[in-house]
This record gives C-alpha cells, structure tokens and sequence, in this order.
C-alpha cells in the first residue's frame, strides 16, 4: 500500500488523501469496461448455458462493475443486458432483466461497505444477493411458465459467486498493470 | 468509517432506489404483457435483429469448427451417406412409381370435381442456429426467416415426421416450438383407423400426449398417429408419433394416450419448413360454419 501513498505524494488532489486509506481506485478505462461487458454478453450467447449450473458471467461482470464503477454501470445497464438476454433465450421479455436489476441495485448498495474488504468477503456478500435474485426470477419464471424449474438455478449462482475474485483479479488488471509501472517509474 | 466520495452530494437524475422501483415496475409490466399477450411481439423482434450480428460472431468459431470437420470427414460422411442413399433409393422407386400413379389419379379427380388449388409443397430448407437455453420451453432456432419467405404457423418436419412449428421470425432468423414443447397442439389421426384425435406437448419430457379419448375411444399401444389435415395448416399424411400407453380411467370416462414423437430434433441440423398458406388457413370461426 505504500506505493499508492508515495504516488499520492507526487499529484496534487490525490495527496489529500489520508496515509492509511483504504486502497485508492483508478478508474477503469470506459472502452475497458464496456468491452468487457460486451464480451461476457457475447460469451453467453455461446450454447454452452443449455446445462443449467452454468455461471451466469454477465451478470458476474455486470455486478462487478456495479460496484466498481457505479457511475457507468448501473440499473439501467443491467436492465437492457437482461432484455437482451431474454430474447436470445426466447425467455418472457423482463425475467433476465428483473434478475440482473435486482443483483446490479444490490451491488450498488453495498458498494459502500464492500470496497473496503477484501475480494472473498466480498463474494461472501455478493452470494446472497444473487441467490435473491435467481430464486426471484425462478419463482415468477415457474410461475408464469406453470412449471418448476428444479433446483440447479441455485447452482448457477453459488459458481457465480466463487468465479467473483477470479473476476476481481481479471477486471483490475489493467490497473494492476498501471500500478506496477507506476512502482518502476518512482 | 470514513466517507470518501463527497461527489456524491450531487446526485444526478433520481436516486437509485427510485430507479430501482421504476425498472421493476416496468419488469413486471413486460413479463406479464409479454406472457398474456402478443402485444410485444414487435419489440422483441427489434432486439432480435439487433443482436442478430453479435450470434453471428459468437457462434462463428463453432460454425467454423463444423466446416472443417466437415471437410475432413468428407470422404468418410460421403460414402456413408451414400450408402443410405442408395438403400433409400431402391426402397423409394417402388413407391415413387406407385405415388406418381396415386398423384395422376388424384389430379384428375380432382379436375372433375373442380378443384384448381395447388397440391404440390414448396419448402425451405433450414439449418439450426442454436438452441436456446431455456429451461421452460422446447425451441430450435434455423438460420433463415422472413426473407427466405418462413412465416410463423408454417410446420417444421425431418426424415421421421412433424418436428414442430415455426412459431417466431424475424428477417434472418425463425424460432420453432417442438411437439413436445406444450404450446404446440396439432391435429392428428390413427393410421389404423382414421380415428381423429388432437396431439399437445407432455409433462414428461420428450413425450406427446392426446387427451380427451373417450374411455372406449379404438386407440392401443403401437398405433401410428399421422397429421389428419384438419385446420390447415399441417398437410394429412406426416408421421407424429407412436402410442406407448394408454390411461383409461372408468370413473371419468376419459383416456389419455402418451406418444413419442417419431422425428429427432435433437439429432439432426437440418429440417425443412413447409411453406403451406399460413393466412388462409381456415380459423375456427370458419370452420364452426362449415358445421
């Protein structure tokens, strides 16, 4: 951490910040961001969901990002990823979208709290949060469809939430690279 | 613990609880519109041509993959395949001769009874595109939509008979529901018999189900079930399934028969659609006239 603090040195604003802060965040770089959501979107198109445990990735970069960088990535992200989702699925129009809202509002809640714990608290919370919203969406999903789905959903979102700190560490490594170079150069 | 983002005094647009309340309201809208009506049916036909290119791209790595397994068991495949062929040939020729006979018979029939409409089915060949994961629904996607002249309600068919029915198109793509999908009901008879019955997809996976037999109704395990032409749009004559059992139950006085489909829509690639007349099909007010 203390090479954060020796960086904060060198910039003007960034030295306002008190020595034992929590880590300090760059932001991620928007085309960053927004390619990685376009790219779990685009993976999960592949037919490799039809087995239902599946992790559900965009919703795990969607999530991740709600909480990272909640002035791009919000509710409303999620709920036109989820529309999408719906129609590729041939799924009734909202059932994705009400999940991935409910998780993105959750991750945007705990925002506060979870950026300052380490990566497996946070995929400790984050695990409840996706179980409410798959088993939200299961149940109106099994509702409307007048069939019950079985329990391998739950799956889905226990694997979801484990992939959460391989996320972390994929999703940050621009800036991990940034902060590395940072260290050579000082 | 220390706040650190004093940024977020100035709030833009409506705080994420009302945004929250508002997009769940309008989830909820969408679901239940979506599952009574057809009234959507536009608006998700939009995004599916938007995402269309992005499936493209998703599945041209698998796309590829087949092309070139392809082209190394070409010679493998051909030979095989022509092997079948051949087998199939010799078995058709007899019918072919029999069935040419029959159509010349029937056409001139035809023409005494003045009846001018066209009998011969044009068809399009599709290939899948992918199959949805949905868990509540039995689907295929093809390759080809409104553009190669698909139109929902066209019947879908394989070697083995009805497959199902194309159910939603777009320009590039068409969405079939399977027999055993239970959306799906499609008029059926008893090769046997003529008994005329109507097929609907099964609670039990991979099954279809004829309901509402009479207790007494001639129907038995092993009998052959064939489209009966009735309402239009499956031509007569398709194999559907053959019967596995028979419930009969004496205190209602119904049966209900459980049949598996006789065409594999989960082995092959490609199906054909029947480009049948899909808006003149005779509804059920038309056909309460004939009555």
């Amino acid at each position: 951490m203390n090479n954060r603090a020796s960086r904060g040195g060198t910039s003007s604003l960034a030295a306002l910040q008190p020595i034992d802060a929590s880590p300090f965040h760059r932001p991620s770089h928007p085309f960053f961001v927004w390619g990685t959501l376009l790219f779990a979107w685009v993976v999960s198109l592949l037919p490799w969901r039809m087995w239902q445990p599946t992790p559900d990735i965009l919703l795990l970069v969607l999530a991740f990002w709600c909480l990272h960088e909640p002035r791009r990535v919000g509710l409303l992200t999620a709920f036109v990823l989820g529309l999408l989702m719906d129609v590729h699925d041939s799924e009734l129009l909202g059932l994705h979208a009400l999940g991935y809202v409910l998780v993105a509002y959750g991750a945007i809640v705990l925002r506060r709290r979870l950026e300052h714990f380490s990566t497996l608290v946070q995929a400790l919370h984050m695990l409840p949060v996706l179980v409410v919203a798959a088993t939200v969406v299961t149940l109106l999903g099994s509702w409307l469809n007048g069939e019950w789905a079985g329990w391998d959903w739950l799956w889905s979102a226990l694997i979801t939430a484990v992939l959460w700190p391989l996320a972390d560490i994929l999703l940050f490594l621009p800036q991990r690279r940034l902060d590395d170079a940072d260290v050579n150069a000082v | 613990m220390q706040e650190h983002g004093t940024l977020r005094l100035f709030k833009r647009g409506p705080s994420v609880d009302v945004r929250l309340f508002l997009l769940l309201v309008l989830c909820l809208a969408l679901l239940v519109v979506d599952a009574r009506s057809a009234l959507l049916a536009p608006v998700r036909q939009a995004l599916a041509v938007a995402i269309y290119p992005f499936q493209r791209v998703a599945l041209a790595p698998r796309d590829a993959m087949d092309y070139i397994d392809s082209w190394t068991h070409a010679a493998t495949l051909a030979r095989d395949e022509q092997d079948a062929l051949r087998r199939q040939h010799i078995e058709m020729a007899q019918l072919s001769t029999h069935a040419a006979q029959l159509a010349a018979e029937n056409e001139q029939l035809r023409r005494l009874l003045n009846i001018s409409e066209e009998i011969s089915q044009h068809s399009v060949a599709v290939e899948v595109f992918y199959v949805p994961p949905n868990f509540f629904s039995h689907r295929l996607v093809f390759n080809k939509g409104t553009r190669d002249g698909i139109r929902p309600g066209m019947p879908v068919i394989d070697e083995g008979g009805v497959v199902g029915q194309i159910i939603r198109v777009t320009p590039y793509s068409s969405e079939a529901a399977l027999l055993i999908d239970d959306q799906v009901s499609i008029p059926v008879q008893v090769l046997r018999n003529g008994l005329r019955l109507i097929a609907f997809g099964s609670n039990e996976v991979g099954k279809i189900e004829v309901r509402y037999l009479t207790a007494s109704a001639d129907v038995r395990e092993g009998d052959t079930l064939v489209t009966s032409g009735i309402g239009g749009l499956f031509p007569a004559g398709l194999p559907v399934g053959r019967i596995e059992k028979v419930d009969r139950d004496p205190g209602t006085g119904f049966a209900m028969a459980v049949a598996q489909p006789l065409s594999h829509p989960e082995r092959y690639r490609h199906f054909l659609v029947l480009r049948v007349d899909v808006d003149g099909a005779p509804g059920p007010s038309q056909e309460a006239a004939h009555e």
